[in-house]
């Protein structure tokens, strides 16, 4: 892949072809791993099988001897399940640089630590005492990094993004590509206005407190457009300090953690559909990652929550669409623009950016394409089904599968989460940078509940139903 | 297809952007994103500057002897 070239005794550049990208970053790896398995899915589904067998997951349960005779009936299954995602995850983090000789050790333990919170979440008073697994798998490790601290040993086990990535794939399979033609507009309208305002408003106020402008822009990114990776994706393009992009990665995370918890109990105590909902934390959610635990726990509330409306699913379905379609994809666009600005415009810093347009394609969050792809594919698939048969032979034996995988990947990166974040780690924030990121948040929560709520509301209620 | 131009900072030994590396030093990069996301492309931390910079850069510090990670 990479090919050395001599520019001078002693002095040598290296040259990597483009297609090696396509095995360096790990959006790409999501999406080799992610349509691989939807693949074999359809294969063995056109085949007359199933790839269920394999796609194990826990049932509801109300006493622990319940659990254990499942363990007993599907132990085997586990373990096969284990060995599937150990190679394929394992091949990938190889690939990236990571030894699989530590990557292994690590994952088995986050492996049998999600297996236990979807377990946990399949009890039936679950809901009762708020163990939605999401937020357990969260505040378990934010308890366990903060306190008695993660062993060094686990760390390459914790890929937070190479999980949630590939849980956004599979997800791609259960959301027909009609459904994202029909959304995808509202989403990008509605997600646009708000990205717009929060940019402005945490930029201006950033500026106003005597802020760099460049420290500004990659708060300004991180809290409107895509969390931690819009703030490196902009810090990087305008050649923010290091210390700034620091500062802006503290910030996101912390209310990212905070907003994972407050926006689904403000939506439960509100009443919210999980359409509405969903779209309110894609909205306002900063991270890919965060807004899942969050989305996904508010689904959960459906069927077990009186007076929440609308399908488990759509919850997930509406973040995905707002942040994915609506914020995410334009990462590049707000990069290319920002790097234009700061090289024309702004004080010198020592350092000189090139501008590109090719800015655009180079930082475009790939594995969305994986999700679209996802999405093609199964829209082609089952269509030829009428809605009897769809839930008859498709749902258990194509549908729900997938469905079954992506649970485990999204928990292997809620677990992740809490476990990576260790707070005293993080940089000195600073009250101005703070006040600055604050203000936009409060701008970008409550724009983003009207617009949800109020001007959008008939339409993700829709998408519920 | 173009060199890398010979005096960009993904050419310079004061630029670090091997992902494990750009990880910990940004601490909170991993819990919600990561230094493998392709966003990031090969952007790493100038050591002279203590700025994180896109690999294409250039400033007057160059200095030879350090290949793209």
């Amino acid at each position: 892949m990479a090919e050395i070239a001599q520019t001078a005794p002693g002095r040598v550049l290296v040259r990597r072809s483009p297609w090696g990208e396509l095995f360096r970053k790990e959006d790409w790896w999501a999406i080799w791993i992610g349509l691989g398995l939807i693949a074999v899915a359809v294969a063995l589904f056109a085949g007359g099988s199933s790839i269920k067998w394999i796609a194990v997951a826990p049932q509801k349960w109300s006493r622990l001897a319940d659990v254990a005779q499942q363990l007993q009936v599907h132990g085997v299954q586990y373990a096969a399940l284990f060995v599937l995602w150990a190679v394929a995850f394992g091949i990938g983090a190889a690939a990236l640089g990571i030894k699989i000789s530590r990557f292994l050790p690590a994952f088995l333990l986050v492996y049998l630590a999600a297996g236990a919170l979807y377990f946990l979440g399949q009890w039936d008073q679950a809901a009762h005492y708020n163990l939605e697994p999401p937020l357990v798998a969260l505040g378990l490790g934010l308890l366990v990094s903060n306190t008695v601290g993660v062993p060094r040993w686990l760390e390459p086990g914790m890929r937070v993004e190479f999980y949630i990535k590939t849980g956004i794939v599979l997800l791609g399979a259960g959301l027909p590509l009609t459904l994202i033609a029909w959304a995808g507009p509202v989403a990008i309208v509605q997600a646009a206005i708000v990205s717009l305002a929060t940019f402005g408003v945490i930029y201006a106020a950033a500026v106003g407190l005597g802020l760099d402008r460049r420290l500004a822009a990659t708060l300004g990114t991180g809290g409107a457009v895509c969390g931690v990776s819009g703030a490196i994706a902009v810090g990087g393009a305008v050649g923010a300090k290091k210390e700034e992009v620091s500062v802006a990665i503290s910030l996101v995370v912390v209310w990212a953690i905070v907003m994972i918890f407050v926006l689904p109990l403000v939506s439960r105590a509100l009443g919210l559909s999980t359409g509405v909902a969903g779209a309110w934390i894609g909205t306002s959610e900063f991270a890919d990652a965060a807004g899942l635990a969050a989305a996904q726990t508010y689904g959960g509330y459906a069927g077990s929550v009186p007076g929440i409306e609308g399908s488990p699913d759509a919850a997930v379905s509406a973040f995905t669409l707002m942040k994915v379609i609506g914020r995410d994809v334009w990462i590049g666009v707000w990069a290319f623009v920002l790097s234009l600005i700061a090289t024309t415009r702004w004080e010198r810093t020592g350092v000189q950016n090139k501008s590109s347009a090719a800015e655009i394609w180079n930082r475009f969050p790939k594995f969305v394409l994986g999700f679209l792809v996802a999405s093609a594919v199964l829209t082609l698939v089952t269509r030829g089904f009428d809605y009897a048969a769809y839930k008859k032979e498709v749902v258990p034996a194509l549908v729900a599968p997938l469905q079954a995988f992506r649970t485990w990947a999204f928990t292997f990166a809620f677990l992740s989460i809490g476990l990576t974040t260790r707070l005293r780690e993080f940089a000195s924030i600073g009250a101005r940078p703070f006040y600055a990121f604050t203000i936009g948040v409060v701008v970008n929560v409550i724009l983003g509940f009207v617009l949800s709520t109020q001007v959008f509301a008939a339409f993700w209620n829709r998408l519920g139903q | 297809m173009r060199l890398p131009d010979s005096r960009a900072c993904g050419q310079c030994k004061h630029f670090q952007n091997e992902p494990l590396e750009v990880e910990a030093a940004l601490p909170g990069l991993s819990s919600l994103s990561s230094a493998y996301a392709a966003v990031r492309c090969s952007d790493g931390i100038c050591a002279v500057h203590e700025r994180y910079v896109a690999a294409s850069s250039i400033c007057s510090a160059f200095d030879e002897g350090y290949a793209f990670a």
